[in-house]
């Protein structure tokens, strides 16, 4: 850039502006400076918990749930099946339902109960595989880990995994079927059969939410899985940045109104705004 | 420090935050750089996944040979599985898999036992749907009637003697129905950035955990 010829400071602003809008793409500016106040945000909640500061975050009843089903698969002597859906693990959703399912699988093989599991994704089957041979080293259990003997892979299709799961289910009768990941309609055919054998059903996505809630009987809605992931592990740091991302929902709530009112009064610059 | 010290706990996380950063800059900012950046690692990741695969089919043959010696229970299934396994891998090596005979035979199996599961869903879906709005209390009862009017109304017998309710119909999906599902899928993205946070920091301990633990 050169800016010689330049009289005053003040005429350089378009200029800069222009030159930082080169290298933006267009219709991503305001999605960037969401995600960098999300940023900033969590990253202030996370130091204010560093230095001592404890965040209230409400109990969710799926969370506790699970502690229960843990119990009873124990008093029943069922193993509990955890399911992280049909997802790679580029998918968030997965990567919540694996956080949860580490620490199910390790508070199960403290107690004695066998954790069970199959996916879709081959890479997450792998993933699994680990958490549970993890869980058991945690647990000071590590000669009952094998390969293949908790998790198992019926191929990497929607409907194979869900009939393999359902296969699964009946097979084994857990006696707590937790489904926490990506999920579309395959959700259907193992949930419903897990809640033939009388297991309890706990569930958490976003896109088949409505399908989920259907076969379970606790659900962690939308974004609570996310939550639930950095609360299961009692971790303060982890629970401190669900506080920078209650302020950001509480920024777009805003936005949302505000938004609203304006739409009604016939104004589009915070529609365009948004869009830039 | 050992060198599988050094791999899981700094080069792990180094490939982590230099992929998550590739994909960040190439989506909001113009670099060619960080493009190529990118695409790389989403084709080592690619090979990866593709590397799993195989993996997930020695894990699968392992089981069920042991199983079959065994003459465990559905040791003749897992047989079957075993024979259609190895006969779809000469097929497909043989005649290529975008063959005629390939396809039709992928698509005649395949796109059959989907169609059976789908009619099994359907079965599955009433199944639920019966537990689920049974009226308990006054919150259910409005569920149930929501329900019952929004099944109603998508039913043949009721929609085309009365085209005049579908307005009612677009209203219920359109507003009460869709408002909620858009709160969640906001929230549900606010809740993966924070998540990709943690990744970044360090606190999500999901699959990074078993690189720390192994």
């Amino acid at each position: 850039m050169v800016f010689e010829g330049l009289g005053n400071g003040s005429a350089m602003i378009p200029i800069i502006l222009s030159e930082v809008g080169q290298f933006l793409r267009t219709g991503r500016s305001f999605q960037l400076l969401l995600v960098f106040v999300l940023g900033i945000l969590i990253t202030v909640s996370y130091f204010l918990g560093r230095r001592g500061k404890l965040w209230e975050i409400r109990p969710l009843e799926a969370l506790e749930a699970i502690w229960e089903g843990v119990g009873r698969c124990a008093e029943m002597g069922r193993p509990v099946m955890i399911l992280p859906g049909i997802s790679g693990l580029g998918s968030p959703e997965t990567l919540a339902g694996l956080t949860i399912f580490g620490e199910v699988a390790q508070r199960s093989a403290e107690i004695g109960v066998t954790p069970i599991s199959s996916a879709s994704s081959s890479e997450v089957i792998l993933a699994s595989e680990a958490i549970i041979r993890s869980a058991f080293t945690s647990a000071g259990k590590p000669e009952l880990y094998a390969t293949g003997k908790y998790v198992r892979w019926f191929g990497g299709d929607q409907f194979s995994y869900a009939v393999g799961a359902a296969g699964q289910v009946i097979a084994d009768k857990p006696g707590m079927c937790l489904q926490i990941g990506y999920f579309l309609f395959d959700v259907i055919v193992a949930a419903e059969t897990g809640s033939r054998v009388g297991s309890i059903q706990i569930g958490g996505t976003l896109g088949s939410l409505n399908m989920l809630a259907m076969f379970c009987d606790y659900v962690f809605i939308g974004e609570e899985i996310y939550a639930a992931s950095a609360s299961i592990s009692r971790d303060k740091m982890a629970t401190a940045t669900i506080a920078g991302q209650d302020w950001v929902k509480l920024i777009v709530i805003v936005l949302l109104i505000v938004g609203a009112i304006l739409g009604l009064a016939g104004n589009t610059d915070l529609y365009k705004l948004m869009g830039m | 420090m050992s060198s599988l010290t050094y791999v899981r706990g700094y080069l792990v996380r180094l490939l982590i935050i230099t992929g998550c950063l590739s994909a960040l800059i190439s989506w909001y900012f113009v670099s060619p750089q960080a493009d190529t950046a990118f695409t790389e690692l989403n084709i080592m990741n690619m090979n990866i996944s593709l590397f799993t695969l195989f993996v997930g089919i020695i894990t699968i043959s392992a089981r069920y040979i042991r199983t079959i010696k065994a003459r465990e229970k559905y040791w003749p299934y897992q047989l079957y599985a075993m024979v259609l396994m190895i006969l779809w891998v000469i097929m497909g090596t043989t005649v290529g898999l975008f063959s005629d005979f390939y396809q039709t035979a992928y698509l005649s199996t395949k796109i059959t036992l989907h169609i059976a599961i789908l009619g099994q869903i359907v079965f599955f879906m009433a199944s639920g749907a019966y537990r689920v709005f049974r009226i308990r209390n006054l919150r259910t009862a409005i569920f149930a009637i929501g329900a019952a009017t929004l099944c109603a109304l998508n039913a043949p017998w009721i929609a085309i003697p009365f085209p005049q309710l579908d307005p009612f119909r677009e209203w219920l999906l359109s507003h009460p129905g869709m408002a909620p599902g858009r709160g969640i899928m906001i929230a549900g993205a606010i809740g993966a950035c924070a998540l990709g946070i943690r990744v970044f920091l360090g606190l999500e301990k999901g699959a990074l955990r078993v690189t720390e633990a192994a």
